[in-house]
C-alpha cells in the first residue's frame, strides 16, 4: 500500500466526518446514522435535487428532500424505552388553562448565561466541539420572561444547527405565537417564565437528580398543562 | 415525568423523532414535517408556527389515551 493510498478517506469516514468531526454540520449530522449504500443515494438524490432547482424559485424540493432523509437517519429507537407511559387528562378547556412551555433549545437571557462546563461566554462553535462533554453534565434550566425584548435572547446548543432558532426563536421557543393565541382567548393565560435547557447532557442525570428538581420548581407554578418542545 | 405529578403535557417535535417518542410512549405528540431544529416551524414564517401551536393544544384537549402521536398536517 503507498502513502498515498494509505491516506485516501474513505467514503465512510468521509459520510461521518459530518457528525462532530472535520465536517462537522449539525444539519448533516444523521448521515453517520446511515449505512454508505443509503448515504451513497442520498448525496446522488441532494445533487439531482440541486440541480433541478438551478433554473427554478423554489427550492421546496430541496428542503423536502432533506426532511425525508432526516427522518431515515433517525429512525431507530434511542434512549429509554418504555411500554406505555403516564397520561393525565386535561382538567379544563386550553382557553382557560395556565399553560407552561419548556424547551430543550439551549436559549438563554443574555447576561444570565448559565456557562455550561464552567466556561464563560462560551461560543457555538465550543459548544459543537465539546458536545460530549456536554452529554456527561448536568443540565441547567434557563428562566425566560414571556415579554423578553428580542434582542435580549440567546440561543447555543452543540447538538442541533441553531441559524433558524437565531434567526426567529419562535421556531423552537414559541413565545411569541402564544401571546398571539393568549391575547385572542385561545389560551386561559402563558405562565412567565418559559424554560430552556441544552437537550444535549447526560439522560441519565436529567432522569434521575435533575428532572425531579425541575419538576417540584414547575408544581409551584401550578401549571395546567405544559407544551413541551425537543430539539 | 409531568404527567406523574398531574400536569397534562402536549410535545411539539419533527418527524425524525417519530420512533423515538413512540419508544418513550409519550403522552401526546405532534410530529412536524420540518427541518430539524425548526420543529414550531420555519423562521419567520408566522402563520405556519401559529398553525402547530393551534394543533398542538387542540391535541392537548382531545387526546384521551397515552401514546397519542399525530402527523400535523397544514
Amino acid at each position: 500500500m503507498t502513502e498515498e493510498t494509505a491516506n485516501k478517506e474513505t467514503f465512510e469516514s468521509f459520510k461521518n466526518s459530518f457528525f462532530y468531526g472535520s465536517r462537522t454540520n449539525l444539519n448533516f449530522k444523521f448521515l453517520e446514522h446511515l449505512p454508505e449504500d443509503e448515504a451513497d443515494l442520498f448525496f446522488q438524490g441532494l445533487l439531482k435535487h440541486l440541480g433541478e432547482a438551478y433554473d427554478g424559485a423554489d427550492y421546496s424540493h430541496v428542503t423536502a428532500y432533506i426532511i425525508e432523509w432526516q427522518i431515515k437517519g433517525y429512525d431507530k429507537p434511542k434512549g429509554f424505552a418504555y411500554e406505555t407511559g403516564p397520561f393525565q387528562a386535561l382538567a379544563k378547556p386550553v382557553a382557560e388553562s395556565r399553560l407552561g412551555l419548556l424547551t430543550s433549545s439551549g436559549h438563554f437571557v443574555k447576561g444570565e448565561d448559565p456557562e455550561p462546563l464552567g466556561v464563560k461566554n462560551m461560543t457555538q462553535d465550543e459548544a459543537t466541539r465539546r458536545v460530549f462533554d456536554f452529554l456527561k453534565e448536568e443540565p441547567q434550566l434557563s428562566s425566560i420572561p414571556i415579554d423578553i425584548p428580542p434582542e435580549l435572547m440567546h440561543v447555543r446548543h452543540g447538538g442541533y444547527d441553531i441559524c433558524g432558532s437565531e434567526r426567529d426563536f419562535n421556531s423552537t421557543l414559541p413565545i411569541q405565537r402564544l401571546r398571539e393565541l393568549e391575547k385572542e382567548g385561545a389560551i386561559g393565560e402563558l405562565v412567565s417564565p418559559v424554560y430552556s435547557f441544552v437537550g444535549a447532557c447526560s439522560q441519565k442525570r436529567l432522569l434521575t437528580k435533575t428532572g425531579p428538581r425541575w419538576i417540584a420548581l414547575l408544581q409551584e407554578q401550578n401549571f395546567d398543562a405544559m407544551l413541551l418542545v425537543p430539539v | 415525568m409531568l404527567e406523574d405529578v398531574g400536569i397534562p403535557t402536549v410535545i411539539v417535535a419533527v418527524q425524525a423523532f417519530r420512533r423515538r417518542l413512540e419508544t418513550m410512549s409519550v403522552p401526546r405528540a405532534l410530529l412536524t414535517p420540518h427541518l430539524m431544529g425548526r420543529p414550531i416551524g420555519r423562521p419567520g414564517d408566522r402563520e405556519q408556527q401559529r398553525m402547530v401551536i393551534q394543533a398542538a393544544l387542540k391535541l392537548l384537549e382531545t387526546a384521551d389515551q397515552g401514546g397519542t402521536l399525530i402527523d400535523f398536517k397544514a
